[in-house]
């Protein structure tokens, strides 16, 4: 392979590498939205996230129960917007918001308390990569796709799992149908709280799985406000992929190549301001946006809370 | 009944009907934060009183509440004039960031005019920048109908870079270790109300900001347009608002007054562009708004509380070593029992009801 093949695949593999949190966020955001229930706390939730995966990872010695904790964690503020929202009607936003600060600072607390304000940060060995035997032999797509930690593969079969779940079983049928018009599901026989309970819980979990997985890949450590904007920049995904588990990841896909262009022009120099490169995914999120409003489709009842003793919608 | 139709003993019973939920939120916040300091084996009394007193204790104490108190006023405000149009604008840290970064430049750029013009035009230039970086999101929302609560955060990651880019490339001071630009020229600086502990007189020009606001919302007709289609953005359609033309408006206003308190901090506090001078406002603000359910006249009572909460808890940290984040999940905390308060009056109204 010449030089510009090894560039090539290198930045192949970075952009998967760099897929996983934006896939697990934002796909965790279209299973709530699917249902109505529009989580705005991401950011918080991936920050609690990494936070208490790193925790878990450095004080038992195992990332798998690092990641285990966060997303027991993710799915704590999962019930909890579902409580306040879909049991007392609360606005989804505001506790959304509140949810977010929960997350912000609760993040640095633990932190604090388990590790204590030091110099040198303790740090956690990152997560391995797992080639899949065989497939991993393949010259240069094996080397990009089937020679990555077992988070990767999971972002990838999660995608297909969601896109099957979806739109190829009645469970998909309804779920989708309690976002669109749940006074029509709930005469169905669709538990429209307990819908919106499992999705919000389930999407939390991957929150907070997205968010350790930043200690565990990039950083080896904790750092405050190590998230981002990666919640924000899901949020932003899952409205991009039309709330649709298949363009969310070819959504994702962009975002990562994205971010992994501007840390590699930043290393090349290339004359320009790194601080212009930072503002990249950004800008970029923003653009999008103003170009996916013509496709986009979002769920009908998307933000709002259903009262099943009111005779109309909304 | 409207209120002034009242007598005193009823309007005195309506005001504690509305206090009380409030109150006991607060207890509640501080007895479930209590039990976890206490967990962790720290003393709660002496952590409650530092909290509370710090701020009354000393002249400093009071002054830095003071300081603090000024931009967690302006950003609640930059939060609740779109709230109350029924918009999120969660970009207040971006709008302070560029409203500093624009008074910043005009005092550098002209640092030798005299303070009668220099100070007003450091304050319009962070009204302007302020404006200006609201005005993208809220042109995104009225051509493109995109989700201002997105776009705003957004903005303030960029504003971010902005910063880090004027203070280490344009106007560096190499003489800082931290990113900082050179200072201002000294007719650009506020001038002191008190000159030990140093107090400027932003705290006024707040103060008045905050009257004004209150008159404009509660008084004018215009101000009254902006509430209606907050309440019921269908309805003034009808009646006919132009509901998007709103929309823009209260998110641009919401982006001057931030970019105030950007300006106020520069001219006022650090004289210089300092990297991180927006501290955490943002969220805090959000929570005084929210706390204050976008009531205008509310608004200042909570900003005043929460920066005293802020005071003490730096100084709870310096002293008995527990992290400062102790006190900001107290206030998230606040927020969330006033926010179940709600639920609770309304499910009791529907028992009377029955």
């Amino acid at each position: 392979m010449g030089q510009f093949e090894v560039q090539i695949v290198n930045f192949a593999r970075l952009v998967m590498l760099a897929l996983v949190p934006y896939v697990l966020a934002s796909q965790g955001t279209m299973l709530g939205g699917r249902t109505g229930l529009f989580n705005v706390a991401q950011e918080g939730i991936m920050l609690v996230g990494a936070s208490v995966g790193f925790l878990g990872a450095y004080l038992y010695d195992s990332l798998f129960y690092g990641l285990l904790l966060a997303m027991l964690v993710g799915g704590l503020f999962g019930l909890a917007l579902a409580y306040f929202t879909t049991t007392l009607k609360m606005n989804q936003f505001v506790i959304g918001l509140a949810l977010f600060f929960f997350g912000v600072g609760l993040s640095t607390l633990f932190y604090k308390f388990v590790v204590g304000v030091t110099l040198q940060p303790p740090l956690i060995p990152t997560l391995q990569n797992v080639p899949i035997p065989g497939l991993s032999q393949i010259p240069v797509l094996g080397d990009i796709f089937f020679t990555q930690n077992w988070l990767v593969y999971f972002a990838v079969l999660l995608s297909l799992f969601l896109y099957y779940l979806l739109y190829q079983t009645s469970f998909g049928l309804e779920l989708r149908a309690v976002g669109e018009n749940p006074k029509a599901a709930d005469s169905l026989g669709v538990n429209v709280s307990r819908m919106r309970y499992g999705t919000a819980i389930v999407g939390g979990m991957l929150m907070g799985l997205a968010g350790a997985y930043l200690p565990m890949v990039y950083t080896g450590t904790f750092t405050e406000g190590m998230v981002q904007g990666r919640g924000w920049i899901a949020i932003a995904l899952t409205f991009f992929g039309g709330w649709s588990p298949h363009l969310i990841f070819l959504g994702s896909l962009f975002f990562a190549g994205v971010e992994v262009l501007a840390l590699r022009v930043q290393i090349g120099g290339f004359g320009i301001p790194y601080q212009f490169l930072l503002t990249l995914p950004y800008i970029a999120t923003i653009f999008v946006m103003m170009f996916a409003f013509r496709w986009v489709r979002a769920p009908a009842f998307l933000g709002q809370n259903y009262d099943r003793e009111k005779r109309t919608l909304a | 009944m409207s209120e002034q139709a009242m007598k005193p003993g009823r309007r005195v019973k309506a005001l504690a009907g509305r206090l009380i939920p409030y109150l006991l939120a607060v207890v509640a916040s501080f007895v479930a934060a209590g039990i976890f300091i206490a967990a962790m084996g720290f003393d709660v009394p002496k952590a409650y009183a530092t909290i509370f007193f710090t701020s009354f204790k000393s002249p400093n104490g009071f002054v830095q509440t003071l300081l603090k108190f000024v931009p967690l006023l302006l950003q609640a405000l930059a939060f609740t004039v779109p709230l109350a149009a029924g918009k999120f604008n969660i970009g207040g840290e971006g709008q302070l960031i560029v409203g500093a970064i624009g008074a910043t430049a005009v005092g550098i750029l002209f640092a030798g005019l005299p303070p009668v013009l220099l100070l007003p035009m450091v304050i319009l230039a962070g009204l302007l920048f302020g404006g200006l970086w609201a005005a993208i999101p809220a042109w995104l929302l009225y051509r493109f109908g995109i989700n201002e609560i997105l776009t705003t955060v957004l903005m303030n990651f960029i504003s971010f870079s902005l910063i880090d880019y004027v203070a280490t490339a344009v106007w560096r001071d190499p003489a800082a270790g931290h990113p900082t630009t050179i200072p201002i020229g000294a007719g650009g600086e506020l001038p002191l109300l008190i000159s030990r502990p140093p107090l400027h007189s932003g705290i006024i020009l707040a103060v008045a900001i905050a009257a004004a606001v209150y008159v404009y919302t509660n008084r004018t007709a215009a101000g009254y347009e902006l509430v209606a289609t907050g309440a019921n953005p269908r309805a003034s359609m009808v009646y006919g608002i132009n509901v998007r033309r709103m929309f823009l408006l209260s998110l641009i206003l919401g982006g001057t007054l931030a970019g105030l308190s950007g300006a106020i901090e520069v001219a006022g506090v650090q004289h210089r562009l300092i990297e991180g001078l927006q501290s955490n406002y943002l969220p805090l603000g959000l929570i005084i708004g929210l706390i204050s359910r976008g009531n205008s006249l509310a608004v200042p009572f909570v900003a005043f509380f929460i920066a005293v909460l802020e005071v003490g808890a730096s100084a709870m940290q310096r002293t008995m070593m527990i992290p400062v984040e102790m006190v900001f999940i107290v206030e998230a905390l606040v927020l969330l029992f006033v926010l179940l308060s709600d639920v609770v009056r309304s499910a009791s109204l529907w028992d009377r009801r029955q």
